[in-house]
């Protein structure tokens, strides 16, 4: 019976934690282990104090959470001694899916939409943007609609600034996985000459738009996969 | 069919953002004041859509008068003035559409991916240039004229539509003869002579912009008589009476 709750915690979408007491992990599943690319174990065993009952026991909490792509939504923490703790967080439900048979999704040159959103957004800007594309980037299928809503707040988050970079390329190496097919990955990283903060409106906005965003610093990136 | 005019920077980048769109899923929305060319650009992208006014096509989706199936594709003229702008473009869903609005329309900015500003004709100096050579040309043409632009006082202030005004009303009466002259007076009269009008009255009209325009062009009162011919006497009198006491 052990083995039956040990399997069912391994294959849960929801990544678990156990911690000792110096912070090393004891124990982890497929989930967290995918996680750990992201953030590192003291992070987590830190999150997992921070939001700890006061006696022994478990302890929900319900706090947004992103670490790179991934979202979760709550966390459970808990302990029944002073030698481990366990840390579990709740997985936002993503629609990525379903977005390959999505009608919507048109093949479509993600250059001209670039285009097209920048003229219309920035039409009587003196904003210089420095266009750095890879263009053997192929047409691809796009939501056009929700992409471009998406990209023109991009384009308005730097409506006010003297000028920026604008790097279209393939992300080497890496892929995404949509209904165990892999796919090439686009990233269009706006660069600017400040630090970026993160804009709730633009990341329902690139989530409508099946693309995920980051604030890093100074970039801007939003990610899509490449749909032929 | 009319076309929209492009010699600015501006109108080109516009006109270049239209036709991209036409080929695109999506609703545009064009913002400008009045005869800025709004309508003109949306036929751009979608030239064989009907074209509807906001308020109307909403009480008829309200009255139930109007099949909404029908329609792929429509041009929505003043959807500022739709009253309950969500609700009404909720009706249309499935229509790709192109609106045109004199105002910002925050609330349902979102359901257009595509939001075009044109700017006011006296900003766009190529295109009023452009515009005014092509209204004075077909001006001359119908009034078998020969006016040039520097002889007429253009009007911008409400764009495109003021400005053809202008120039075919100034286009017309410069190239008046005498004879028609006489004709516009005479439908003038005729419509003017009642009880109410005197002869003094009808005399003004005449008299008025005959003595504007010699005051223009011989500066003086004393040239004014001589050249007129008339007693000087008379010719005070005259001035005193339509334009008051300071008019020497």
């Amino acid at each position: 019976m052990t083995d039956f709750y040990e399997q069912l915690l391994e294959y849960d979408l929801n990544p678990y934690f156990v911690f000792n007491s110096n912070g090393r992990i004891k124990s982890f599943n497929k989930e967290a282990e995918f996680l750990l690319n992201y953030v590192s174990v003291k992070e987590l065993f830190q999150l997992a104090v921070d939001n700890a009952s006061h006696d022994f026991g478990f302890s929900q909490k319900y706090l947004p959470l992103k670490f790179n792509k991934h979202s979760y939504y709550a966390i459970l923490v808990g302990y029944a001694s002073d030698e481990e703790i366990a840390l579990r967080l709740y997985k936002v439900v993503s629609n990525q899916t379903n977005i390959i048979n999505n009608s919507k999704l048109k093949l479509v040159n993600i250059f001209s939409l670039i285009e097209l959103s920048k003229n219309s957004t920035l039409l009587s800007n003196e904003i210089k943007i420095n266009e750095v594309y890879d263009i053997s980037l192929p047409e691809m299928k796009i939501n056009i609609n929700e992409f471009l809503l998406c990209l023109n707040d991009c384009f308005k988050y730097f409506e006010n600034d003297k000028n920026i970079t604008l790097k279209v390329q393939i992300k080497v190496g890496e892929y995404e996985i949509i209904n165990n097919k892999k796919f090439k990955i686009v990233s269009l990283e706006f660069i600017a000459q400040r630090e970026v903060s993160v804009n709730a409106a633009l990341e329902e906005k690139a989530s409508k738009a099946n693309a995920n965003i980051f604030f890093t610093q100074n970039k801007l990136k939003l990610e899509l996969p490449i749909i032929l | 069919m009319k076309k929209f005019i492009a010699k600015s920077d501006e109108s080109k980048k516009i006109l270049n953002i239209v036709q991209v769109s036409a080929n695109l899923p999506v609703n545009v929305v064009i913002r400008g004041e009045g005869g800025v060319g709004k309508k003109l650009l949306a036929k751009e992208i979608l030239p064989n859509a009907i074209s509807m006014d906001g308020r109307f096509l909403e009480n008829s989706i309200i009255n139930n008068s109007i099949n909404m199936d029908q329609y792929k594709e429509l041009i929505i003229t003043n959807i500022h003035q739709v009253l309950n702008k969500k609700e009404f473009l909720n009706n249309l869903i499935n229509i790709k559409i192109v609106a045109t609005s004199k105002t910002l329309i925050q609330d349902i900015e979102e359901q257009f991916a595509i939001k075009v500003d044109i700017s006011a004709l006296g900003n766009r100096k190529e295109d009023l240039d452009e515009i005014s050579n092509i209204y004075i040309a077909n001006a001359n043409e119908i009034y078998n004229s020969n006016v040039s632009l520097d002889s007429i006082k253009i009007d911008i202030s409400q764009n495109g539509i003021s400005l053809k005004k202008s120039i075919y009303k100034n286009t017309l009466l410069n190239s008046m003869s005498e004879e028609d002259i006489e004709t516009a007076l005479e439908n003038f009269i005729s419509t003017k002579l009642d009880e109410s009008n005197t002869y003094k009255y009808f005399l003004k009209v005449i008299e008025v912009p005959l003595l504007n325009i010699a005051k223009i062009k011989f500066k003086s009162q004393l040239q004014m008589a001589t050249k007129l011919n008339l007693n000087r006497i008379t010719l005070r009198k005259k001035i005193e009476q339509y334009f008051g006491n300071d008019n020497d």
